[in-house]
């Protein structure tokens, strides 16, 4: 451990036997200027070898290596199912965001039964006031169901594919667990509305609950908010789509797409 | 321990001036990081172990890359930037763009407002519930019995619930259940007839659900949901059966002429 000052690294001396232009030697001296007080080298290097790591050594994919692309390009249309389900998944996320601005998860202002709900209002209100509004949920209807048919889709592509086996088991788990959950999502923006279908599926919700045995009742409760439809109903409904179903689904999503990462792509051979 | 050779941290190397007791007693090597080996000599008890684990499986590592025949190759061969990435922004333009066109031209229907004490006629859940709310209508085959006088042993909604634990179990329980590395259809067709029954039989349980809108009997429409899936499993394990041979042939072929049998 020397601390005496060394001089046989004299990068001044080694620019000036450089023949550089005006450029180059502003750049170099900024970076050596910065590097001395900051060895931003170090992280230079550790990215640089990330960058290696991560795209350099490639093995060649399964495909490539038995020339077998004549017999397969027909498949990978296929494999862009689990991308689409998450491009539908981001665009029903935004305009479920703006949606979320003008839209009352409430059971108030019904004088009497079928009288139009604050929620139900908020949704004419956005319907037919909001500019953009009746696009806007257009939008994000349409895009929950592009949503739900790519992930049912993308489970028949793995299915068929044979994408589910080892070492894929997990993944595929995961796979179900995230199609019930988009499931629940869908069940859950249904409801929102308040409208009639709305009310009679919850109705069918809660009745099926019901009939679970052990867990039934408690399950009712914890979802629906109780044995009858109403205001706690809504709001559970409501935080279930907008805050508990988004945290869990992103994560989970981001676990299932890691995994693909690290383990690769399945293709048929 | 001091000798004036050794520097101190003005520069100096004057024994007498020292003032900051010299050097450390042990000094840590200046620029390397301790091998795997160091680490595992100087831990003990179960980080000792991880250290052992990671060295054998490094060598392991080292070991099948060795003894590997695998193509690597330095990669340039379709680049992120700006290939894969125009690729990318092309196909998500594309798909945003579909939605957003049958966002427009075709917005949602809108009903009346909920009202509990008015059951309407139908009552339906979006369409891909629509086989979920099929298996809440199999009241006909709720199993009784004799003993019982004819009695069902469990309500029809918890039926219901039975067949979606049943299915969603068989679904989670398939890689565990078909082993092995085919991964095509034709080398399976036993489980791709599996599949296409499950894939009928989730469409003519949606069918089930609306049955009102068929005009059909619904005995009919009953026995059909449960006949078409299997009518259609045996037609895909006849058809791939006889695709196999011949297809087969050809994959074997072109295996052996890359890669010969030593």
């Amino acid at each position: 451990m020397s601390l005496k000052k060394q001089d046989d690294m004299d990068h001044n001396a080694w620019l000036k036997s450089q023949d550089l232009t005006a450029i180059e030697t502003a750049f170099l001296t900024t970076l050596i200027w910065l590097d001395k007080r900051l060895r931003i080298v170090d992280y230079l290097e550790l990215l640089e070898t990330m960058y290696y790591r991560a795209n350099l050594q490639m093995p060649k994919s399964h495909t490539e290596q038995y020339d077998l692309d004549n017999k397969f390009w027909y498949w990978y249309p296929l494999y862009s199912l689990g991308s689409l389900s998450i491009i539908a998944y981001l665009l029903a996320a935004v305009s479920g965001a703006l949606l979320g601005f003008y839209y009352a998860p409430s059971t108030a202002g019904a004088v009497a039964q079928g009288d139009p709900t604050a929620a139900y209002d908020s949704m004419v209100m956005i319907m037919q006031d909001v500019q953009f509004g009746f696009m806007l949920r257009s939008i994000h209807r349409w895009s929950a169901q592009f949503m739900v048919a790519a992930v049912f889709l993308h489970m028949l592509r793995v299915y068929f594919t044979g994408a589910y086996k080892e070492p894929r088991e997990v993944n595929w788990i995961l796979g179900v667990v995230l199609i019930a959950l988009t499931l629940l999502f869908g069940f859950s923006g249904y409801v929102l509305p308040w409208k009639q279908l709305s009310f009679w599926a919850a109705q069918i919700g809660v009745e099926l609950a019901l009939a679970t045995p052990i867990v039934g009742e408690w399950a009712a409760q914890l979802l629906f908010g109780g044995f009858t439809l109403g205001q706690a109903t809504l709001v559970r409904m409501y935080i279930l789509h907008v805050f508990v179903l988004p945290f869990v689904v992103t994560a989970l999503i981001a676990v299932h797409v890691g995994i693909v990462w690290v383990q690769g792509i399945a293709e048929p051979h | 321990m001091t000798d004036d050779t050794t520097p101190m941290t003005d520069g100096g190397t004057d024994d007498e001036a020292r003032t900051d007791g010299g050097p450390p007693a042990t000094v840590p090597p200046d620029d390397e990081t301790p091998t795997w080996s160091e680490r595992k000599e100087h831990s003990q008890g179960l980080a000792q172990l991880t250290y052992q684990y990671f060295e054998r499986s490094r060598r392991e590592d080292e070991d099948l890359r060795t003894e590997s025949t695998y193509v690597e190759r330095d990669v340039l061969g379709f680049p992120t930037w700006p290939h894969e990435t125009i690729r990318n922004l092309a196909i998500t333009s594309f798909f945003i763009g579909i939605m957003l066109l049958v966002a427009s031209i075709m917005p949602g229907h809108f009903g009346d407002p909920a009202n509990p004490g008015s059951t309407p006629a139908i009552i339906l859940p979006d369409w891909y519930l629509y086989w979920s709310f099929g298996l809440l209508k199999l009241d006909p085959i709720n199993p009784d019995l004799a003993v019982l006088g004819g009695n069902i042993i469990m309500s029809n909604e918890l039926m219901g619930l039975v067949a979606h634990g049943a299915i969603f179990g068989v679904i989670t329980l398939v890689p565990f259940l078909n082993k092995g590395n085919a991964r095509r259809p034709v080398e399976e067709p036993g489980w791709a007839a599996l599949g296409v029954t499950g894939v009928i039989l989730a469409i003519t349980l949606a069918a089930l659900a609306i049955q009102n809108f068929f005009p059909v009997q619904l005995e009919l429409l009953f026995s059909l949901t449960f006949m078409l899936p299997v009518a259609g499993g045996v037609v895909t394990y006849a058809v791939l059966k006889t695709m196999r041979e011949g297809y087969m042939y050809d994959l074997n072929r072109r295996y052996f002429m890359l890669r010969p049998p030593k």
